[in-house]
């Protein structure tokens, strides 16, 4: 037995990424050797966005140990299949970004290849009509994958959830609390660091009590109460690419005929998002304060709700960008606390859990290895751009010109990784995927395809099939496609049915 | 394809590169669309090391629709499922590089770190001991992999030994049919564009002129248009593998034919042994600085385990990479793009890695800028990743039998290798950069074939009963024992499956 094994792991804050970590360090490490604590307040509010995630969450859900069906009443959550974009190319412009790719790939080269050389012939359907997820959520149609019918387009869909947020940080913590975490209530007032090191020692609570570790993860939130108030980590700025800086938020009566995916509008000074939940739709305008004012900002986001509000609005205040070192010393921060991508994509459960992951495969003794440190932060580092340059194409790949703000985000200038990429899909189709990206090639056509950006050329390898032969093939995957949104069962009597069991 | 107006591509030398990139040229291009021609001279020896490969050549294969059978026949190709190195770590080290894994990763956490913890307490088993194709490899056998994913043979992975000069008669074969011109001929001029600075014609010994909008160097170490035209300059890597000569000999077929390669550490380099059906190359690679080649030609013929046909061939090299390797219109493939000798058998690969991105960036007339761009940062990646893998045998090492040991064991390594090392050595954790060749199991394979133990165990894994990882342990084993047991020789394998083709 190592003695220089963690023994204490404290958690500071108790919304999602709290929760989550609670949850998923619970299940891994156990509580048998290592005693994991968790501080938080009930009268620290949570923010609690992000409540509709992407495929990868399927993943954490099952490493934490949950039922999907349980998961999914206690929730109140319904299934997304991809993400509708409105009004983001320009004005009038409409495509989902599916989960699962499109067609299949033919002469060991992206569908897309193929799709593109019967474009540039004048043959082909649009886009979306090969994709089965794509297809699905806008005939409100939903059932799980089939990866077991190898040739058809069941076997390669994908899924994710919309969720309540606040539910799921609630159901995270029964689990958590099940499997030994202890959860502690109180403000913290002092943070004891050593004299030495400067790593921190412990936490002192508003009634006294000193909570003590070796391993602190900042669970905080936005002020990152460990990991800049207390160790000035620093935060690098990404407003100048990405420059909304609030959201208002407000709850509606539920859909009906629940759709089996997010909407995200593009507006006059940002874009408003859409998310159904079984019990109610959750609905925010995410904009820039330099274009536009919060009473107006309100204003707009009231007149375009489809159902009657049930809540008062929220404000929400932000500054896109993370932190410059999210482990420093000994506390890793997760969360808000570690940084924040506005959620058009809806990557911020998806941040946390990566994170998590991240920290178990990193998983320090007492010694605090630095290697493992510095590679931990510069994984994080670069996952947060990739993750920010897909972002930062959604508002530049635009011709809108319809009010200053889309004039600052079409003129903008953008990474040089990101210049890079589109003048590589503009010369050749070609999509890359770096270094365990999140985003797949197939994202990121989606993406570049629906906001209308045409490459000059395909790969040369979709020329190879004899024409007839492309012709009949793509005409197959046409039908088949179709055929399978035929069949499939509306998502609100397959989410009722399986609630029910 | 469509609106390129690129229409003519004039492919320099006639080597391994040269036909490889002519075949999968003549599968992308229509002969009405791109004339594809490669000029080559007869009285140019080819080198034609790599007769060992990595599993990658199978994919390129299969993209140009090879039989497999056909291939072997022709090649008088083996199986390889991995590297046996001796004498690497210390003298009379062994350890077994294998494709594929070790084990199966267990709770999210790699398998090896489970291995560590059970010899600890008293596992005398060796990590390569839970890799099918090692397990496979020691008793010479072979088959091909079970497609059903949960069988253990599920996890083999192989390559293949063959004679790279019968590859590319095969391929040229290939080529021709597809409608690519071969022009025999030195090259005694090449003309440039005076503005531009774009290579437009070649000018050969007997006065004729090949034209063409795009050219492909596959002249070897010579580089005849991206170093002597176009003037690009190399990268020396020779402080970190000073290895800078060859020789090598062809010795008679050996039995039981083995599905592996063996690379033996010298006093001043190494040793290959590479069995086809029909013979076993062998070559031992060497510094100058260090022996003559009076010595190092000793050397080699005591290595030999049967009698050597024909005398040996010395090969001049030096270690290195060009800093680009696309420039202007030509793009160099194979030896004049960068050398890495042959210990981990990837030279093959880099031609196949510098072929399949020059056809996903296939450029138009006017070389963008961004494309050339990509195309040299990719390739500079692979060359850079690479070459760390093979200094770290080398460096790896507490040998000081030698002077060239002494200065291996102390040379300072580049920071990225430091790095992956430091981080290793600490707990034993690995990660694989940014789509590297070389996946976790070849890096642990070798860091820990090499005595490179981390300080601490894994600490996530305290929780765990050793008993209860034993016993998963010993499971594996079992299983592969069992396995491997009912399968035929690979000599049997070889057989068989090569006759299948003219039955």
């Amino acid at each position: 037995m190592n003695l220089n094994n963690i023994k204490n792991v404290v958690i500071v804050g108790g919304g999602t990424a709290g929760w989550m970590a609670a949850a998923a360090l619970s299940k891994s490490i156990g509580t048998k050797h290592i005693n994991i604590q968790l501080i938080e307040s009930e009268e620290i509010g949570t923010v609690g966005v992000g409540e509709a995630t992407i495929p990868h969450i399927k993943y954490f859900n099952r490493l934490a140990g949950l039922d999907e069906n349980e998961f999914l009443r206690q929730t109140n959550a319904t299934f997304k299949l991809g993400i509708e974009f409105v009004n983001w190319g320009k004005l009038g412009d409409s495509y989902v970004h599916p989960f699962g790719p499109y067609g299949i790939d033919m002469q060991g080269v992206h569908f897309h290849h193929t799709w593109l050389r019967q474009k540039h012939k004048g043959t082909a359907k649009p886009i979306a009509e090969f994709s089965l997820p794509g297809l699905a959520a806008k005939a409100g149609k939903f059932q799980h994958p089939r990866p077991d019918l190898k040739a058809s387009p069941f076997s390669s869909m994908d899924y994710a959830y919309h969720f309540d947020a606040a539910l799921y940080a609630k159901y995270m913590r029964s689990v958590a609390e099940g499997r030994g975490v202890k959860r502690i209530e109180g403000k913290i007032v002092k943070v004891k660091q050593n004299d030495k090191n400067g790593h921190i020692e412990s936490l002192k609570l508003e009634n006294g009590a000193v909570v003590a570790g070796d391993l602190f993860i900042d669970c905080s939130g936005f002020k990152g109460l460990l990991i800049e108030e207390t160790l000035n980590t620093g935060y690098e700025d990404w407003t100048h690419y990405l420059p909304c800086d609030r959201a208002v938020a407000r709850l509606t009566e539920r859909l009906d005929d629940l759709p089996p995916y997010t909407r995200a509008t593009a507006k006059e000074a940002g874009w408003q998002w859409r998310i159904p939940l079984q019990s109610r739709t959750g609905n925010g305008y995410v904009y820039c304060s330099q274009f536009i004012s919060d009473d107006e900002a309100l204003a707009s986001l009231n007149k375009d709700l489809e159902t009657p509000a049930i809540a008062e609005p929220r404000l929400l205040r932000f500054k896109t960008g993370v932190r410059k070192k999210t482990w420093n010393k000994n506390v890793v921060a997760i969360g808000l606390a570690a940084g924040f991508l506005e959620p058009l994509e809806s990557t911020s459960i998806h941040l946390i859990q990566s994170a998590i992951a991240r920290l178990m495969t990193n998983w320090p003794d007492k010694l605090f290895n630095q290697h493992d440190i510095d590679y931990f932060n510069r994984k994080t580092q670069a996952e947060y751009e990739q993750v920010r340059d897909f972002l930062i194409l959604h508002y530049c790949a635009t011709e809108r010109n319809d009010s200053p703000f889309w004039n600052y985000c079409r003129t903008m200038d953008i990474p040089k990784t990101l210049e890079d990429r589109i003048a590589i899909y503009k010369e050749n189709a070609r999509l890359y995927r770096e270094d365990l990206e999140l985003f797949s090639s197939v994202s990121w056509f989606a993406v570049f395809n629906g906001q209308n950006i045409e490459p000059n050329r395909y790969h040369p390898l979709a020329d190879i099939l004899d024409d007839d032969l492309m012709e009949r093939r793509m005409a197959e995957l046409h039908r088949a496609t179709q055929r399978c949104v035929e069949v499939m069962p509306s998502h609100e009597q397959y989410l009722v049915d399986l609630c029910k069991s | 394809m469509a609106n390129t107006n690129i229409k003519t591509i004039a492919i320099i030398g006639g080597g391994t590169a040269g036909w490889m990139t002519a075949a999968a040229l003549s599968k992308m291009l229509l002969p009405e669309n791109v004339s594809v021609k490669l000029v080559e001279s007869e009285q140019i020896g080819t080198i034609g090391v790599g007769e060992a490969t990595i599993p990658d050549i199978a994919n390129f294969n299969r993209m140009l629709g090879i039989n497999e059978q056909e291939f072997l026949v022709a090649t008088k190709g083996t199986f390889k499922l991995g590297i046996e190195f001796r004498d690497w770590g210390k003298l009379g080290d062994r350890y077994f590089h294998p494709f594929g894994g070790h084990g199966v990763d267990m709770n999210g956490i790699d398998f090896h770190q489970y291995w560590l913890h059970s010899k600890q307490n008293g596992n005398t088993a060796k990590l390569e001991d839970y890799s099918i194709c090692s397990v496979a490899a020691k008793q010479t056998k072979f088959i091909l992999p079970d497609n059903n994913p949960k069988s253990v043979l599920s996890h083999l992975r192989y390559a293949y030994h063959f004679d790279a000069s019968a590859y590319a008669a095969f391929l040229r074969n290939y080529a021709e049919q597809r409608g690519v011109v071969r022009i025999e001929g030195k090259i005694e001029n090449v003309n440039t564009h005076k503005e531009t600075g774009n290579i437009q014609s070649v000018t050969l010994q007997n006065g004729h002129n090949v034209a063409a909008d795009f050219f492909i160097d596959c002249s070897g170490f010579k580089a005849l248009l991206l170093e002597k035209t176009l003037d690009t300059k190399f990268n020396d890597w020779s402080h970190w593998l000073p290895c800078n000569r060859a020789q090598a000999v062809a010795s008679e077929r050996v039995e039981p034919l083995p599905p592996y390669t063996i690379s033996t550490a010298k006093t001043a380099g190494w040793q290959w042994r590479i069995p086809t059906q029909h013979r076993t190359g062998n070559g031992h690679i060497y510094c100058s600085d260090f022996i003559s080649d009076d010595k190092a030609n000793q050397i080699l013929l005591e290595g030999l385990d049967a009698k050597p046909l024909g005398d040996a061939r010395t090969i001049h090299f030096q270690t290195g990479c060009r800093e680009k390797f696309w420039v202007k219109n030509c793009v160099g493939i194979g030896l004049s793009a960068g050398f890495l000798e042959p210990l981990e058998s990837t030279s093959i690969f880099l031609i196949q890695q510098g072929i399949a991105r020059f056809i996903s960036l296939y450029p138009d007339g006017d070389f963008s800028e961004v494309v050339q761009r990509e195309y040299n940062r990719l390739m500079s990646r692979e060359f850079t990743q690479i070459r760390d893998f093979i200094i770290l045998h080398y460096h790896a090492t507490t040998r000081e039998d030698t002077p060239f040991w002494n200065y291996c064991r102390t040379m300072t390594i580049p920071d990225s290798l430091c790095h992956k090392i430091e981080l290793f050595r600490a707990a034993g954790r690995v990660f694989r950069d940014d789509q590297e060749l070389f996946s976790k199991p070849s890096w642990i394979a070798v860091l820990l074939g090499q005595n490179i133990e981390p300080e601490v165990n894994e600490p996530i894994l305290t929780g765990i009963p050793i008993s209860d990882i034993q016993r998963s342990l010993d499971s594996m084993n079992n299983a592969m024992k069992h396995a491997v047991s009912r399968l035929p020789s690979h000599a049997e394998f070889v057989h068989k499956y090569a006759n299948g083709v003219n039955s």
